[in-house]
């Protein structure tokens, strides 16, 4: 376990990361002039920016996948353009990669607007890598890292590094140091639990179950998932702590146990449960007692969803005679209906941010996705594709969701910027893949 | 509860019992080698997760007792599951001591969790029918499979309403 050496910046600290390695950042370098987010809109094209290769420091190697996994993040922003290497002039072991020692005329004839050059420095397994963004027009630094872990954090690293530059471009903080949660076949007959990076890379198996699992969450702080699994041959609710994936049973009470929801404050877990046949949303205590049933109606009531201030659910109900998305109070009151176009709506995922709602919506035989504002005004929709889209999940920063599609034939997982301008693929190969969660940022 | 009702639909059920192809659900042809009708090793051992997790498909019809159908997105009996639910209960009568899980099965369409609520919502329907026609709650437990476990998977309405089923497991414990 390796200690944090310095005070990490100043920003809201949450636990340990979840491979167990402490990950320490320790040296802010000043920002200079800062270009704000009116760069960034529909429509607009794609920021160009070069990432060099890092310069080795005392020949110990790293610094490649550093490089092609911060790439990969900028691309998949849907922000920038990432300028292909092999365009690249310099030798990168003898450049340099300050302020006053870059030759910006090198990269400014490849069109570059921004610029990343760094150094990386591995002894043994202690991995050290100085990353800049410079404005290359202007030639100034805009911002700047070191990161200090184990060779096995440099993934990392390019996450957090990629949120940084976002950050700086936008104004908010980018989505990729955090995880997916999701189900796939890919290794047997049944779904079972995987949980990969943001950008899709990083595939780690969980459960290796021979059952039915269902429906993963994430805990409130990220140290563990909530969903449902028939290994006790009922629809019961466990939880799963990381990274060593110990179960322990929730709930089991009678019949369905399903769709685990924390509350933010992670004191609370909506569930939906069943009255005689009859599905309920409810909530449990921490220890999976029974707190308080929220829902009492005929119709079908599941899938909750927490609002980000822990003081509103959404939920997918059929009281109105088709599955419609509602809002209602944490306490179970007040339910007003939210989905006003469609006649089969479900899956809600409320965002952490920008108060929005997306879900899923039947049309023509298949579902797309669409979000619509807490208030049930401004309905938009976001994916217009083949197949069926399906389970969507907001990442921490509100700006994109993570869903299931089955537009190239077994289901995959698919990134999306909340307009849906800018898909990709996020996962490939066997099986099929679904119902993606995704956590918040790991630190 | 309607007893007059009731028995109208055992008499019917009596002289019913062998049109019950009557609205295209099929009985279960998809029987693999070996397995014959009445009381066969899959439905004493388990029930469809049991199958699916020794390797082994499901079938429709399994068992001493048949399955019965629903339309898309209803838990609704119609007359040919009240029928089929007579002649399960009349079955079960002549057995009283065995006991029954009843699975709630969903075809794909629609998302997990609504299929898993609304498999619930027919498993259910199917036993407090089965309680009004005179067996013994105690005996029956419900299941719901939601789309999880479906006899098929080609996208075609043939498919769908094979899957769209509530299923009967007899077992002794």
């Amino acid at each position: 376990m390796r200690r944090a050496i310095f005070t990490p910046a100043p920003r809201r600290r949450r636990r340990a990361a979840l491979r167990g390695t402490l990950l320490a950042i320790v040296m802010a370098f000043p920002a200079a002039a800062q270009v704000r987010s009116t760069i960034f809109g529909p429509g607009v094209k794609r920021y160009p920016v070069a990432v060099s290769p890092l310069k080795e420091v005392a020949g110990g190697g790293g610094g490649g996948q550093f490089t092609r996994v911060l790439g990969r993040d900028l691309e998949l922003s849907g922000l920038f353009r990432v300028i292909p290497s092999d365009t690249y002039l310099e030798n990168a072991q003898t450049s340099g990669v300050t302020v006053e020692s870059i030759d910006f005329a090198n990269w400014s004839v490849l069109g570059a607007l921004a610029l990343v050059k760094g150094a990386a420095e591995r002894r043994g397994d202690d991995l050290t890598i100085e990353a800049r963004l410079f404005d290359v027009s202007q030639r100034k630094q805009l911002a700047g890292r070191r990161f200090r872990g184990g060779a096995a954090d440099e993934a990392r690293m390019a996450n957090r590094f990629a949120d940084e530059i976002i950050q700086f471009f936008t104004g908010e903080r980018g989505p990729f140091d955090s995880q997916i949660a999701f189900l796939s076949t890919r290794g047997g007959r049944f779904k079972d639990v995987y949980v990969m990076s943001a950008n899709g890379e990083n595939v780690r198996r969980i459960t290796n179950e021979n059952t039915l699992n269902l429906s993963p969450a994430w805990t409130a702080d990220g140290r563990g998932l909530v969903l449902t699994s028939y290994r006790a041959r009922n629809p019961d609710l466990f939880s799963i702590a990381l990274p060593r994936a110990t179960w322990t049973k929730i709930s089991s009470l009678r019949g369905l146990n399903l769709g685990g929801r924390w509350s933010p404050d992670g004191t609370r877990l909506a569930v939906t449960i069943e009255y005689d046949g009859n599905s309920e949303i409810a909530l449990l205590n921490r220890d999976g007692a029974l707190q308080r049933r929220l829902t009492d109606h005929w119709a079908v009531d599941v899938s909750p969803s927490w609002s980000p201030d822990g003081q509103h659910l959404a939920f997918c109900s059929d009281r109105s005679g088709a599955p419609q998305i509602y809002v209602m109070d944490a306490a179970g009151g007040g339910v007003r209906r939210v989905s006003t176009a469609g006649n089969y709506n479900t899956s809600p995922s409320w965002a952490p941010k920008g108060d929005r709602i997306a879900y899923a919506s039947r049309i023509g035989g298949r579902f797309q996705i669409f979000t619509v504002k807490s208030d049930g005004t401004d309905v938009r929709q976001v994916t217009n594709n083949p197949g069926s889209n399906e389970d969507p999940s907001w990442s921490p920063d509100g700006r994109y969701m993570v869903f299931s599609s089955t537009r190239r034939g077994p289901s995959k997982l698919y990134l999306t910027d909340a307009s849906g301008a800018n898909q990709a693929e996020l996962t490939e190969g066997n099986g099929s893949d679904s119902s993606p969660a995704w956590s918040g940022w790991l630190e | 509860m309607k007893r007059w009702w009731v028995a109208g639909v055992m008499a019917v059920a009596f002289l019913g019992v062998v049109a019950a192809g009557c609205s295209g659900k099929k009985k279960g042809s998809e029987l693999e080698g070996g397995q014959g009708t009445g009381l066969s090793d899959e439905s004493l051992t388990g029930g469809s997760l049991a199958l699916a997790q020794s390797g082994r498909p499901g079938a429709a019809d399994s068992g001493p007792l048949r399955d019965i159908y629903f339309d898309y997105d209803s838990f609704d009996l119609d007359d040919t599951s009240r029928q089929t639910l007579q002649e399960n209960a009349t079955w079960l009568k002549d057995h009283s001591d065995v006991r029954v899980e009843i699975e709630g099965h969903c075809d794909n369409r629609g998302t997990v969790e609504y299929n898993l609520a609304l498999g619930a919502k027919r498993a259910a329907a199917a036993k407090n029918y089965l309680v009004a026609l005179g067996i013994s709650r105690d005996r029956m437990t419900t299941i719901s499979y939601g789309e999880e476990l479906p006899l098929c998977y080609e996208e075609t309405e043939e498919c769908w309403s094979r899957n769209r089923r509530v299923h009967f497991v007899v077992g002794g414990n």
